[in-house]
């Protein structure tokens, strides 16, 4: 969910930024750190934000048959951790912005945090604590990618009843905004699960090295998936 | 699913390429910023009449292009600013629709607001298309480089943007080749071509990541690359009309500052 240009209103715009620019500026110092550990990094990390902008910009199958999309950093969090995630979603966010008219310049901070900061924050955490209870990869990718974008509509909800109360209140607000969201919202979430923990699928079975370069899985755990598929 | 044509293919046929980038950003967030600091719908609205006559008129956009442009906010303005209306409050009610639950009141509070950010948001997206269709990213990637930015950072949004357009190519070619053999018959059908899709271009893109490190490598990459810094200079006509446009544009805002819309 973009929240669009010029619909957050002074302080709330400046705010989002503020509390953005940390997350940030921890991801950039993690890049620095693993581009001088080896410089193959820098296109990888590439590869996967281009792959996270067209992924987005592809219109879902869609039940309501309203225009949805994907938000895809739940796959970056899982493969890179949160902040570079962070980093990855403010770049792709200024490039929807500015090729795809999905969002805006003002209002990039708050989008940034939605999206770029809870969002992949959740699914990092989920991924994490379901490897550690030892439940099904495809299951954890599944539950982590779905609920990120589950959390970043909530965290959008709650950025738009922070600036628009009305007269009821911020809870009313929330409800009103998460309840009108959630028309497009929930299905679209279940549906990026479902695509993600597909993509997880196939780099497991054709290029598990990917995976085994950057830490996530142990090689014992590979071969366990890829005998249990075959 | 189609593809979108990108406004960065117009930008770089524009026919306003040659003006300064930074004076045409400069113009843009600057429209932005009045935009979303007037309180009242008069400056907002003017914004976006002239910076469109600016992009059609003289970039030389497509109108129907630019036109349909436009409706790409719309989904999400209808919802939220629906909200908007209906729950906030103040004034005499204007309409009163009673349902089972609980009755939606529109009071003329609700309509100012509401008719405020559809302008505003006009304003700001007319702002915004003006300077994604008359500044090639390349050219803000000097800017930023000037400004300082973090090496890192722009490196990174350089790579990124090379790898988008190969990204999009193999996406089209796959999705093509999907729907020719059917692939998006049913929805459950759909979810699987989707997912395949999706994991096939990972995997693809991802190999050109690793082709794109040997060519580099062998061009002896050091970590940093050169960016020519060659923007057209700041032409006195066009700084002079930006600086009045932003003066008549701030008048504009302290005079309509108290006429909204009842």
């Amino acid at each position: 969910m973009h929240i669009m240009e010029g619909f957050l209103p002074s302080p709330w715009w400046e705010i989002w930024f503020l509390l953005s620019i940390p997350f940030i500026v921890i991801g950039l110092y993690q890049i620095n750190r693993l581009v001088k550990e080896n410089r193959e990094t820098l296109p990888l990390l590439a590869v996967a934000g281009a792959f996270v902008f067209v992924l987005s910009s592809l219109k879902l199958p869609s039940v309501t048959g309203s225009c949805s999309h994907p938000t895809g950093t739940g796959l970056g969090a899982i493969l890179f951790g949160p902040f570079i995630a962070s980093v990855l979603g403010l770049i792709v966010l200024i490039y929807q912005a500015l090729f795809l008219a999905h969002g805006g310049l003002t209002t990039l901070g708050a989008n940034v945090f939605s999206m770029g900061i809870a969002g992949p924050i959740v699914a990092y955490l989920i991924y994490k604590a379901g490897t550690r209870a030892g439940i099904n990869t495809y299951v954890t990718v599944f539950f982590a990618a779905a609920l990120a974008d589950l959390f970043t509509y909530v965290v959008t909800s709650v950025q738009l009843a922070l600036a628009f109360p009305g007269e009821a209140g911020f809870f009313t607000a929330f409800q009103a905004f998460a309840a009108i969201f959630a028309v497009t919202q929930v299905p679209l979430a279940v549906i990026e699960g479902a695509v993600i923990a597909l993509v997880f699928k196939y780099i497991v079975q054709l290029k598990p090295e990917i995976l085994t370069k950057l830490n996530l899985l142990p090689e014992a755990t590979i071969r366990k998936l890829q005998e249990a598929a075959a | 699913m189609t593809m979108h044509r990108l406004l960065e293919d117009f930008a770089q046929e524009n026919a306003l390429r040659d003006v300064n980038p930074g004076v045409k950003i400069l113009l843009g967030l600057a429209s932005i910023l009045l935009c979303i600091s007037s309180p009242g719908p008069v400056t907002p609205l003017f914004i976006a009449v002239s910076l469109s006559a600016a992009t059609v008129g003289l970039a030389r956009i497509p109108p129907r292009f630019y036109a349909r442009l436009l409706l790409v906010p719309a989904s999400f303005a209808v919802m939220s600013i629906a909200v908007i209306l209906f729950l906030t409050g103040g004034g005499a009610v204007l309409v009163s629709i009673p349902l089972p639950i609980f009755t939606l009141t529109v009071t003329t509070g609700g309509a100012n607001l509401a008719f405020l950010l559809v302008a505003r948001v006009l304003g700001g997206m007319c702002s915004l298309f003006f300077i994604s269709l008359t500044t090639p990213m390349t050219d803000i990637f000097t800017i930023m480089q000037r400004l300082r930015f973090p090496t890192v950072f722009i490196d990174l949004a350089m790579l990124i943007y090379r790898f988008i357009f190969v990204v999009i190519d193999e996406a089209g070619q796959i999705y093509r080749s999907q729907r020719m053999r059917l692939g998006y018959g049913t929805f459950s059908e759909s979810i699987r071509s989707f997912g395949m899709l999706a994991g096939a271009l990972f995997l693809r893109t991802w190999e050109s990541g690793e082709h794109l490190v040997r060519a580099m490598d062998a061009r002896c990459y050091d970590g940093r690359f050169g960016l020519p810094d060659e923007a057209p200079p700041v032409s006195p006509t066009w700084a002079l009309g930006v600086v009045l446009y932003l003066g008549l544009v701030a008048g504009i805002s302290w005079t309509t500052a108290t006429i909204t819309l009842c």
